[in-house]
């Protein structure tokens, strides 16, 4: 039995030398970067807090972080209620609707293209002068004069805020109704012969039910949603235009590093990342299970 | 038996990850050894196709090229340097990153034996040659081209608009900032616009007093003349002298070759371009790969006054195992007659080797520009180049500042809510620098 043991080693060795190699290593050096003026090349001098001293103080972040949390906000929210509404509709089982694996595969497929093929997709369908969108619009009466969508701070973030809804709802569907095949049909009949409403089964089962699920999804997608980079990047000219409003956090980190060069202060944005990750996270976690541990105990 | 089995299936699964790892690192690192390839050369753009099969063929070697889009070039290229795993022999660098990379030391001392440039300096155009030299007068890398720019215009439009073609009668008309706006005027009148986009005089902004962004004293210089160019942008648009196509945009491209459809106003409206500003690889690269019907309706003239736009230097990686293959290569590209003289001719590229084209400058002529000696044109356009003005910071400053005139043409900011904005950007995007506060 001892023997078999080292087998074992032997076995997670190349995971945790692959691990270490590439993804501790990076990300100490990253933290002590972020203590130095390390430019990218040369040598890195020792420059204390300064770094995370200017982070708490550069106005560029905060509206990096505020830009971050407005398109991926407006993004989760009609991401979610889409993926629920399809959800609620496809799980009906008084529709009894067919054909769940096409329109699943369907929804999918947005999730699959490049993006920087998205990218230019829509920087030619939201082009101001002759954008397919912007032509719609005008033929049908609903604009009277072209709207320049990616020169407009409003409108910029809410392009991103729907492309990236476009291509992430069916990955959402796709879960949700994972989560809700997961579900007893015991509840749903009960609830059929007890005279219950879609709208009643909908709120008091499907959604508790599914509460792990909409905190997984919740979770990924912030996370997924602090990191949004590259179609901001891709859309307009890479540095956050119009008016700063594309500028993101990591967008800002990225330029800080690749663009200026100030190798050092990217590595202590990265950390500032990694905390205001953490927080929210732990926030998300608590605000959804927070209550339901406390009452567990008292029972 | 199960012992053994337990054994045998660690050393296949070690084996396939081993294997796996080992297969990458060759792929994307040493590959000398594994695919004998004698020179490695790194370029974001195929631009060197072409003469690397000639540099095969004549030496019996094999070269491996890769090319990285200029967007990721230097992020790509510069940990590979850094740590010289898997780097190139040969590189390329464009002007935006030169400086950069002249002073880092990446490049081997051209200037030292065996190379002894500095001995063939008076060969060349000479703001190309400064150009690659590091701050303590070194060379490091040598370019076969040079890019002054121009005003390329469609000649029927001239003639109907104008009076006349003549490139020298054109140029006289656009001499000065007020006389351009007096031909955009003229052009209004006919229906047409002036140029595809406000960005479009950006070069010009520097007028006769070129200044760097960034003078030796590590301070960042906004000239009277930059800060004019936002009113010269405004009054293009305010006056309609554009047609809103926006540089490198498809319609952009689109207005090169025919009438595009401009929305403004609520109005809609269909509009000719006159005029593109271009440097000498604008000919080749952009206008003749996006233009079929009016190929050789086309010539080239003065603005209102002098500049350069780009350019691709090459140097040897100064950790290569193979310089003097490297350094034969770059021999080739920069100094070798019968080469370059083909080059030019094939490609239209306005060379900075003077014994070459002092060799092909009199009888130069080009197809698409309707026959003219271009050539002759750029060449003395060449001689007005302040080399000085070059810094590592330019590329991001021109963006910085090319967006806050957006702001300001746009109506979204006022020229000084606009300038104030800059600094602040150029002061978050580079501490160092001394910034004006304002």
């Amino acid at each position: 039995m001892k023997k078999l043991d080292r087998y074992g080693y032997v076995f997670i060795a190349p995971f945790w030398i692959i691990f270490l190699i590439f993804s501790i290593y990076p990300v100490a050096l990253t933290f002590y970067y972020s203590f130095t003026n390390y430019s990218g090349s040369g040598t890195a001098e020792v420059v204390g807090l300064a770094n995370y001293a200017r982070l708490l103080s550069d106005s560029y972040f905060v509206e990096a972080f505020f830009n971050t949390w407005k398109i991926w906000g407006i993004n989760f929210a009609l991401q979610i209620g889409l993926a629920l509404v399809l959800a609620l509709i496809f799980s009906d089982m008084r529709m009894k609707l067919k054909g769940l694996a096409f329109f699943r595969s369907i929804f999918y497929l947005p999730n699959l293209i490049t993006i920087s093929s998205v990218a230019l997709l829509f920087g030619i369908l939201l082009d101001w002068q002759h954008g397919s969108l912007n032509m719609i619009l005008l033929n049908i009466g609903l604009i009277s004069e072209p709207i320049n969508w990616l020169n407009e701070p409003a409108t910029a973030q809410l392009s991103v805020s729907l492309i990236l809804t476009w291509m992430w709802f069916g990955h959402s569907f796709i879960v949700v109704m994972a989560g809700v095949s997961g579900i007893s049909k015991d509840y749903y009949e009960a609830a059929l012969i007890d005279g219950a409403n879609r709208w009643q089964t909908f709120t008091k089962i499907t959604i508790p039910l599914l509460k792990p699920i909409l905190l997984y999804i919740m979770i990924t997608s912030l996370i997924g949603g602090l990191q949004l980079f590259d179609l901001p990047m891709l859309l307009t000219d890479g540095i956050g235009s119009p008016d700063g409003s594309l500028n993101t956090m990591v967008l800002y980190l990225y330029n800080q590093a690749f663009k200026f060069n100030n190798y050092g202060y990217a590595s202590a944005v990265a950390y500032g990342l990694f905390v205001i990750t953490l927080i929210f996270s732990s926030l998300v976690f608590k605000g959804m299970y927070g209550n339901e541990r406390k009452q567990a105990r008292k029972v | 038996m199960k012992k053994f089995l337990g054994i045998f299936m660690t050393i296949v699964l070690l084996a396939g990850v081993l294997s796996a790892c080992s297969g990458d690192s060759k792929s994307s690192g040493d590959s000398k050894s594994s695919k004998d390839v004698d020179l490695k050369i790194w370029s974001f753009t195929d631009e060197l196709k072409k003469p690397i099969t000639k540099f095969e063929e004549k030496n019996g070697v094999k070269v491996e090229l890769t090319i990285v889009p200029i967007a990721d070039y230097p992020t790509k290229l510069k940990p590979v340097l850094e740590s010289g795993v898997g780097a190139p022999d040969v590189f390329t660098g464009e002007i935006a990153f030169l400086k950069q990379w002249v002073d880092a030391g990446y490049w081997e001392n051209l200037s030292k034996d065996p190379y002894n440039v500095d001995e063939i300096k008076d060969n060349y155009v000479p703001y190309v040659f400064d150009l690659g030299k590091d701050k303590d007068g070194n060379v490091r890398a040598l370019s076969w081209q040079t890019t002054p720019g121009g005003i390329f215009y469609k000649r029927s439009i001239a003639k109907e608009v104008l009076g006349t073609d003549d490139p020298t009668e054109v140029g006289n008309m656009l001499n000065s900032m007020d006389n351009v706006f007096k031909v955009a005027e003229k052009m209004k009148e006919k229906g047409y616009s002036m140029f595809p986009d406000e960005g479009s005089i950006r070069w010009f902004s520097q007028g006769d007093n070129p200044q760097p962004w960034v003078n030796d004293k590590n301070e960042l210089k906004l000239t009277e003349q930059k800060i004019e160019f936002m009113d010269y942008a405004k009054k293009l648009r305010e006056n309609s002298y554009t047609a809103l196509a926006a540089e490198w945009s498809p319609s952009w491209f689109e207005a090169m070759d025919k009438p595009i459809k401009v929305k403004e106003n609520g109005k809609e409206k269909e509009t000719e371009v006159f005029s593109y500003v271009l440097p000498t690889w604008g000919l080749h690269s952009v206008l003749k790969t996006n233009v079929k019907e009016s190929a050789g309706d086309w010539a080239v003239t003065n603005g209102p006054s002098p500049y350069f736009w780009g350019g691709t230097w090459l140097g040897v990686y100064e950790k290569s195992e193979n310089k003097e293959l490297a350094y034969d290569f770059v021999k080739m590209m920069t100094q070798e007659d019968e080469f370059l003289t083909d080059w030019a001719k094939e490609t239209g590229d306005v060379l900075s080797y003077l014994p070459v084209t002092n060799e092909i400058k009199g009888d130069f002529t080009d197809e698409f520009l309707g026959g003219q000696n271009n050539y002759q044109f750029f060449l003395e356009q060449a001689k007005e180049i302040e080399p000085g003005i070059v810094t590592k910071y330019d590329q991001q400053l021109d963006t910085f500042y090319g967006n806050a005139v957006q702001q300001y043409v746009d109506g979204k900011k006022s020229k000084e809510e606009a300038v104030k904005e800059f600094y602040q950007k150029a002061q978050n995007a580079y501490p160092d620098l001394k910034v004006p506060k304002k």
